[in-house]
């Protein structure tokens, strides 16, 4: 047998998890002491076990919250439905949140679907690339009538939520092995980035959840004032941007600043 | 050819290891990182490594490069290796005589070949382009199989040697895979230690395994065993002063715990130098 038709008969005896029904068995030699069913049956169970420790080990939180038997058929679910096309492993589990979206079981849990994208954020905020805060006094450089004109870039670790508001005590009694909090299916406004090497979070009120995904999106300090959106939420005001804009450069989020050309 | 100047006896850099390795500055010659953990943006990974090498030498052993795959070599995973060893300045980088997966799918671990001259002409062609492509000569790791093949046409450490021949490379000599393969198929693993040409021997690595009754598991999660400290000494006195590391991934013990296994070996090696030198005498 060649060497790729080898290859693809033993990788579909693991994906279907199929230790003793193989095609592959036929090419495979019983040893001294153990059949070959056992002996092919270590990759199919590895393959299988190795991929669900990918997803205990993201999504610790949602575990907690749906309970170690729903959580491995989850699992399982995904493991079914979503070979890995990644060759880095630390990517596998990047779909779980949009899998329970998309599954029928697990579309209208939002409190589950929620604390998955949290867990996700946290995950992919630990590890994003590298950028170097800039100071407030950067501002200085600019003019004062460049003002309205500022956009800003973010740390790529940042990442903008909406979630049930439960979310975040739901999230921290679960690492904590305390008893979970009832859920509050009001929805809420998170910001999750890395600061000191370590994945953080904050809640945000909706106008700031507002103003910063409008400022994440490339618009201008002066645009984002005048943005009906914006203009329509209580306490919505030139000084309560400045003071948030503030508040994004204590916190590391601002790493470049430029005035961005005429319209 | 020449086999790279011995590091010593290292230790693998494990993520829950980080802090006291910073902190403590351990007797270790060197470590050996899993290449993949570091192909990521940034954060605390890799400002622990770069903390780290600034202090000690790095080998790159990586997991995912497939070589004896039958799907296309894969540039974007190289090249981010590429990159990686760009930045680190390994020793060396490593990887292993397996496959990942096909038809573009990865099932994350290292899979068994059959041993045929079909498998040795892809992988060694394949080994060779890796290397142009790095611009390094690449290290070749035996893998741990729990499965042979009927389409076998030759021994694995046949296999191993050729290879290293043919593509020119050097191998990372995996004395417990050595180990529990030669368990799993009934081999002498004295055969194959005796086989393989010494000028090629970059690294032994060491490890622990499982052993379930019938068959051994390399799992990472235990101390090395007798045996296989054993098999070791054989390796060291044949291929001499080669850079050797314990690796340790599962059910990690205190950082102390490795020290001693390290120790353990310093002593064999230690043992071993005196007996030569008194022999030469």
């Amino acid at each position: 047998m060649r060497l790729a038709d080898l290859q693809a008969m033993f990788q579909a005896g693991v994906l279907a998890g199929a230790e003793d029904g193989a095609r592959i068995l036929e090419s495979v030699k019983n040893s001294a002491q153990a059949d070959r069913t056992t002996l092919f049956g270590v990759y199919v169970n590895a393959y299988r076990a190795r991929l669900a420790e990918f997803l205990a080990a993201d999504f610790p939180a949602l575990r907690a919250l749906i309970g170690e038997e729903a959580f491995d058929a989850l699992a399982d679910a995904y493991i079914g439905a979503q070979p890995s096309r990644q060759r880095n492993a630390r990517w596998y589990t990047t779909r779980l949140p949009d899998f329970l979206r998309e599954s029928a079981e697990w579309r209208d849990n939002a409190r589950a679907i929620d604390l998955a994208s949290f867990e996700r954020a946290l995950t992919d905020a630990f590890d994003a690339p590298d950028a170097e805060p800039l100071t407030i006094d950067a501002l200085g450089g600019f003019a004062s009538e460049q003002w309205p004109s500022l956009s800003f870039a973010f740390h790529p670790s940042l990442i903008l939520l909406e979630l049930e508001a439960g979310t975040i005590a739901t999230h921290e009694a679960a690492m904590e092995q305390q008893e979970l909090p009832p859920p509050d299916e009001q929805r809420g406004h998170v910001a999750v980035w890395r600061a000191d090497l370590d994945s953080v979070h904050c809640e945000l009120e909706a106008d700031e959840f507002l103003a910063l995904s409008l400022a994440m999106e490339g618009h201008a300090f002066g645009d984002i004032c005048q943005m009906a959106a914006f203009r329509d939420l209580e306490d919505a005001s030139p000084e309560r941007l400045a003071q948030m804009l503030t508040g994004w450069f204590q916190e590391g989020l601002v790493v470049a600043a430029q005035v961005s050309a005429e319209e | 050819m020449s086999r790279p100047a011995p590091l010593g006896h290292g230790l693998g850099l494990r993520p829950i290891y980080y802090e006291e390795i910073l902190s403590t500055r351990p007797n270790v010659d060197w470590f050996e990182i899993i290449s993949e953990n570091y192909m990521i943006g940034g954060g605390r990974p890799t400002a622990m490594l770069e903390r780290v090498r600034a202090d000690y030498p790095i080998v790159m052993h990586g997991v995912a490069m497939s070589l004896a795959s039958t799907d296309p070599l894969d540039f974007d995973y190289l090249r981010e290796l590429k990159a990686l060893a760009e930045r680190i300045e390994p020793a060396w980088v490593s990887d292993h005589l397996a496959w990942t997966g096909v038809h573009g799918v990865t099932l994350h671990d290292l899979l068994p070949i059959p041993y045929t001259q079909e498998a040795l002409a892809h992988v060694a062609e394949r080994v060779m382009r890796v290397q142009d492509f790095l611009g390094r000569r690449l290290v070749v790791e035996n893998a741990s199989t729990y499965v042979a093949f009927r389409e076998s046409e030759m021994s694995e450490w046949a296999f191993v040697d050729e290879l290293a021949r043919r593509a020119d490379c050097m191998l990372l000599l995996d004395v417990n895979n050595v180990f529990v393969s030669g368990f799993n198929h009934g081999f002498d693993p004295n055969e194959f230690i005796d086989a393989i040409n010494p000028d090629r021997v970059a690294q032994f690595h060491m490890a622990g395994h499982t052993d379930n009754g019938t068959h051994r598991v390399d799992t990472h999660d235990q101390p090395v065993c007798d045996e296989v400290w054993t098999l070791y000494e054989r390796a060291r006195r044949r291929f001499g002063a080669v850079s050797t590391m314990i690796e340790r991934d599962d059910n990690f013990p205190p950082f102390d715990e490795l020290l001693t296994e390290l120790g353990h070996m310093r002593e064999i090696a230690a043992r071993i130098d005196a007996d030569v030198a008194r022999s030469a005498a």
